[in-house]
């Protein structure tokens, strides 16, 4: 069995193992919400070396657009959620377009940037967005003969596209273009002067990313009923970042295992103690410093002592080169 | 007059933008180290002049020692943590003070409560100064003395003293620097704490005019981003005209469309990025 099977393989036991352990419906479909939003994440920076602080951008206006399109138009879910698909890609057109015109620091502030210029459009124009109290009571329809009411219901329903955008998110990166991204990662210099349109290929991966967040933020408001002003603040940016640091960026499923870490430990602490964040900042400069392959890496070589058994410890095996680095 | 009261407005909140951005630009200029903690210094020297104010400390007190106590804190981190992963890619440093930044705004919260306040202007600037037409709170054109008088001896710091020389060849190269037997591990560290200072007076001297809040910080950042994206990193002059030009774009658009005041500026860089992407300066 190859990589990408085995990924696959393991993201569809999550996802099949979630309803086993966890007491709400809601908080798993979260999980794999989230899961799908860092994994877009993932793309930018594991595959093409672009730390973006946008990814709220693209969760918000996948929020709005689900809602606006839901409670304005008679149009069908499946098509408010391709719309904010479209939504998502669209601004990450936008906001890729015009980031990558500077590289590193520059580009990182950017978006950063671009991500408050966002939370400020949609704070500015209330009558669209809510403003601060966000765009309440979005309905939840029924997607053909399936009705999504009950949470686990709904839970299946996002089950599925996770898996299937999972599965779509592994084979862009497995394709040319994803191996391209990775020659552009590495060494951007050269990949332009090999002859590969940079710019493009940055611009597309921002895109698909975007799309994929879009649709994430949709799911995200449908569940909850709600758009909230936070979903497109920079907060939402940092935690969908800070998820995919994490779980580490070597692969994709790994962007899965630090969102299931994020929700789940943050629906835990919060009732406890609301301040938790203070934790998880130190968890940030923790895995930044000491653990660059994330909670990917921490099991990797938790199946590697597991398999060498009473051997001595083995380094781990050099990653492939089709394999995202460390952060 | 109420363009000249908003012009005059822009200019001061221009000015502390641009003791945030220069603190921010001359630790990227020597040090080469991404600063995203560079807010929650900002959101500290505010808070420290609240709390001392709602202790019943002088106000002028407060305002010499909250910058001075971040000045402190930012030199206790460069030396503990942060000097240790200079040599490592940008994106380090970016998490590593993204987290510090976010450990710095929920200790805010727990020890100051959610909420945010208000801090009074001192009395002997409480009132208004009155020219002929123009009638103008007290406080903010202090603010806008000090932060003048403050820009030329930054200024002077950098190009006419010592200090100012090494922190210049240093940005060029560091190596030649600590060849020719200067203690560039303490510069650094000086150097830092000067940038995260000028941060915590801009935070200081902001509060009264603008309260404080948990999130001033991520929002001080942005804007300092802002500023260093059209003025260009490492550059003092490009600091202080982009400064000066987003805090009257800023004002002004608040009489012309007060919802949209902050939403101007990041449309302005977006503008300026689109027909002049190395920023006003040129430089890279």
């Amino acid at each position: 069995m190859n990589r990408a099977s085995l990924h696959f393989l393991l993201a569809a036991l999550v996802a099949a193992a979630l309803p086993l352990f966890m007491r709400s419906g809601t908080l798993a479909s979260e999980v794999l919400i989230f899961a799908m939003a860092a994994a877009a994440c993932n793309l930018l920076l594991g595959y093409t070396g672009l730390l973006s602080f946008g990814q709220g951008i693209f969760f918000g206006l996948g929020s709005y657009a689900v809602g606006l399109t839901l409670l304005h138009t008679s149009l069908p879910l499946s098509l408010a959620l391709a719309l904010s698909t479209l939504a998502g890609a669209v601004a990450a057109t936008g906001v890729g377009w015009l980031s990558i015109r500077r590289q590193g620091v520059y580009f990182v502030m950017l978006t950063l940037a671009f991500s408050q210029f966002f939370y400020f459009l949609a704070y500015t124009f209330k009558d669209v967005t809510g403003g601060d109290n966000g765009l309440l009571n979005i309905p939840r329809p029924a997607i053909g003969p399936f009705t999504l009411g009950n949470s686990w219901s709904y839970y299946t329903f996002v089950a599925v596209l996770f898996l299937f955008v999972f599965a779509a998110l592994q084979r862009v990166a497995s394709s040319t273009f994803g191996r391209t991204l990775l020659a552009v990662r590495d060494n951007e210099e050269r990949a332009r002067a090999i002859g590969f349109p940079v710019r493009l290929f940055k611009i597309t991966a921002f895109a698909v990313s975007g799309a994929v967040t879009g649709l994430a933020g949709a799911l995200h408001a449908l569940l909850i009923g709600v758009a909230p002003l936070s979903s497109i603040e920079y907060h939402m940016s940092e935690s969908i970042l800070i998820m995919t640091i994490i779980g580490g960026t070597g692969n994709l499923f790994a962007s899965v295992l630090g969102a299931g870490f994020y929700v789940i430990v943050s629906d835990l602490l919060s009732s406890i103690w609301p301040r938790w964040l203070l934790l998880l900042g130190g968890l940030l400069v923790v895995v930044a410093l000491f653990m660059q392959k994330g909670l990917w890496g921490l099991l990797e070589r938790l199946v590697e002592a597991l398999r060498s058994g009473r051997k001595s410890p083995v380094e781990a095996p050099v990653r492939p080169e089709s394999e995202g680095r460390g952060i | 007059m109420i363009y000249l009261f908003q012009l005059v407005n822009g200019i001061g909140l221009g000015m502390l933008y641009f003791l945030l951005a220069v603190g921010l630009s001359i630790i990227f200029g020597l040090l080469h180290f991404v600063n995203f903690a560079h807010g929650a210094f900002y959101l500290l020297g505010a808070y420290l002049v609240y709390d001392m104010t709602e202790r019943g400390v002088n106000f002028w007190a407060g305002l010499l020692l909250a910058p001075i106590i971040v000045a402190g804190l930012a030199a206790l981190t460069e030396t503990v943590l942060l000097r240790r992963i200079y040599h490592l890619p940008h994106t380090f440093h970016i998490l590593v003070t993204v987290g510090l930044a976010l450990v710095v705004q929920e200790l805010v919260i727990i020890l100051w409560g959610p909420v945010g306040g208000n801090v009074s202007p001192p009395d002997a600037l409480g009132g208004v100064f009155i020219l002929g037409d123009f009638i103008y709170p007290q406080y903010r054109l202090f603010v806008i003395g000090l932060t003048l008088v403050l820009a030329i001896g930054l200024w002077w710091l950098l190009e006419g003293t010592r200090l100012g020389a090494v922190v210049r060849a240093g940005s060029e190269s560091t190596d030649m620097v600590s060849l020719l037997g200067i203690d560039i591990v303490r510069v650094n560290t000086a150097v830092f704490a000067l940038g995260a200072g000028l941060a915590g007076l801009a935070g200081a001297l902001a509060a009264p005019i603008r309260g404080v809040e948990p999130f001033m910080g991520i929002e001080a950042l942005g804007i300092a981003f802002v500023v260093v994206v059209i003025g260009g990193m490492g550059s003092y002059t490009g600091a202080l005209i982009a400064g000066l030009l987003v805090g009257i774009v800023q004002s002004v658009m608040a009489t012309l469309w007060p919802e949209g005041a902050r939403l101007m500026i990041y449309l302005g860089m977006g503008l300026v990025i689109l027909t002049m992407p190395r920023g006003l300066l040129g430089r890279a």
